[in-house]
């Protein structure tokens, strides 16, 4: 009986050194937001899996491309949509539409939604947008959160505790897991956008796709390394326990069953000598297309909060909010944070709910959560991603070797 | 006595003024240009994660709708299907738990 940092079933050592080609430079070591790379200067680095989060901004700012994934579902991918008796869908993050462009000779941050669509429907795919998955966090986690906040307000017991985090970015969420514990009654329970989609594929979708449940095939694209570790976290097999609950007996399956970053996902495009920038757009083929701009702007730091303020807002105070672009939580400064009054109408009282977005997290977290622990914290929502600039910089994005992997992204 | 060699072998190396100064300007210009070439890499090195972001507002801004709660596909799921949010089927299907990873042994 070792200690470990994993649940039986989890993909462990997802990022891996390789040893001939790492130089010992010590560049990885300033984007290791848990201090996981080891070894001396000039000597071959290793990672300590126990301690790796998966985030991979290691991989995406070597200088010499010596790290890499161990875990690729590219080939089942290819055979699942070979396979006439499966269906299978193609969840789309947000971050995805404005980075695979440049893999097909695009400019930096091109807009490809229709393109992507389009690509995807001709190589088999199902369009389900993850951004309808992210309007559906929204109204979960937002209600959450207004919940938290009634209750605190009231001074009820068992009032869920505040402040409220984010929990769509599975770096963060496995950093609170292994290194603050203690915290977790902070996270919000609201799935990430992946799981909610895989799940509502699974279930609803089984009725809107009228498929099988278990002939249904999800596959996530992310812009990111470490949603490949959430996707096999055992636990997250709800639409087969669903199921099974409903008189179905079939052997468990996940809800996101396999996920392919940014990269691969062009890779699978050239493979099936599909040119995304030569691609007729496509509209999508279901609801499941259907997102709002709150759900699209989930993929850059600061959106989350942007999206729950807006939804807020409206539950709070039953009125729309007038101004929807709330520039105070955008940008690429480590800790942005900004306040709201509003008048709220059930506790028929006016509240200020004072916000905190921070990216880049290795940097910027431990203040904060220092001031949580010791009970100082002003605020009431917190919004954590992992990567400097959020999902739009994640390690599954192309990789753009303007960056500076041995000063830092963000200085 | 001619054989004798010089103490010094600086006497035989004469280098002009004029060609002194050329020099030392060809070589403090090899120095600042790629000096110059770096700063703007520097300066440069965050674009494509603001062209990222920037592409993401700005599909934010063409969207027929831009809060969460006016997506008609998302009324849609919950009138058919889950509910209302935080509801029985909502804590079954779209919440979860986390896991203290210091106590897990394998």
């Amino acid at each position: 009986m070792t200690q470990t940092t994993y649940q039986p079933g989890e993909i462990k050592g997802l990022i891996e050194i390789e040893a001939s080609k790492c130089k010992g430079c010590d560049a990885c070591l300033k984007f290791c937001p848990t201090h996981a790379i080891e070894g001396a200067s000039g000597a071959v680095h290793t990672i300590d899996q126990e301690k790796c989060l998966g985030c991979g901004q290691c991989l995406i700012n070597c200088p010499f491309s010596a790290i890499k994934e161990t875990h690729s579902a590219l080939e089942t991918v290819i055979n699942k949509l070979a396979d006439k008796d499966t269906k299978v869908v193609g969840i789309i993050a947000p971050a995805v539409r404005v980075a695979i462009g440049e893999e097909f000779g695009l400019g930096k941050g091109e807009l490809v939604t229709g393109k992507l669509y389009g690509a995807m429907h001709q190589a088999g795919f199902k369009i389900f947008d993850c951004n309808f998955a992210a309007d559906l966090t929204i109204m979960e986690e937002g209600s959450e959160f207004i919940h938290r906040l009634h209750a605190n307000v009231k001074n009820e017991p068992n009032a869920g505790a505040l402040p409220q985090f984010t929990s769509c970015c599975p770096g963060w969420v496995r950093y609170l897991e292994t290194d603050h514990p203690e915290l977790l009654p902070h996270l919000s329970t609201a799935k990430s956008p992946q799981q909610i989609a895989g799940t509502v594929a699974k279930t609803y979708g089984a009725k809107v796709y009228d498929t099988k449940p278990d002939k249904l095939f999800t596959v996530a694209v992310m812009p990111c390394t470490s949603k490949k570790i959430e996707a096999s976290r055992p636990e997250f097999n709800s639409a087969w326990q669903y199921h099974q609950q409903q008189g179905q007996d079939v052997p468990s399956y996940q809800d996101v069953d396999a996920v392919l970053t940014t990269r691969e996902m062009s890779q699978l495009l050239k493979h099936l000598e599909i040119d995304l920038a030569n691609t007729q757009p496509f509209d999508g083929d279901s609801l499941f297309s259907q997102y709002s701009g709150a759900g699209t702007i989930f993929g850059t730091t600061g959106g989350v909060m942007e999206a729950a303020i807006r939804t807020a807002h409206k539950v709070i105070t039953d009125e729309e909010i007038a101004q929807l672009d709330f520039t105070a939580v955008r940008g690429l400064e480590g800790v942005k944070e900004a306040s709201v009054t509003l008048f709220d109408k059930a506790l028929d009282q006016e509240v200020t709910i004072k916000v905190a977005v921070v990216h880049d997290m290795g940097h910027n977290i431990e203040p904060i959560i220092n001031d949580i622990i010791a009970g100082t914290s002003p605020y009431h929502f917190i919004e954590v991603m992992n990567c400097a600039g959020g999902c739009v910089n994640g390690a599954g994005q192309p990789i753009d070797t303007s960056g500076s992997g041995w000063i830092g992204n963000l200085g | 006595m001619m054989d004798k060699k010089p103490l010094f072998e600086e006497d035989k190396f004469f280098l002009s003024r004029r060609k002194f100064m050329a020099i030392g300007a060809a070589f403090v210009a090899t120095l600042a240009l790629p000096v110059a070439w770096f700063s703007n890499k520097l300066a440069r090195r965050n674009d494509y994660i603001k062209a990222r972001s920037a592409g993401l507002y700005q599909d934010d801004m063409i969207a027929k709708q831009r809060v969460s709660h006016a997506n008609s596909a998302v009324e849609k799921y919950y009138a058919e299907f889950g509910g209302e949010p935080l509801g029985h089927k909502s804590h079954d299907l779209l919440h979860t738990h986390f896991v203290d990873r210091t106590k897990l042994k394998s």
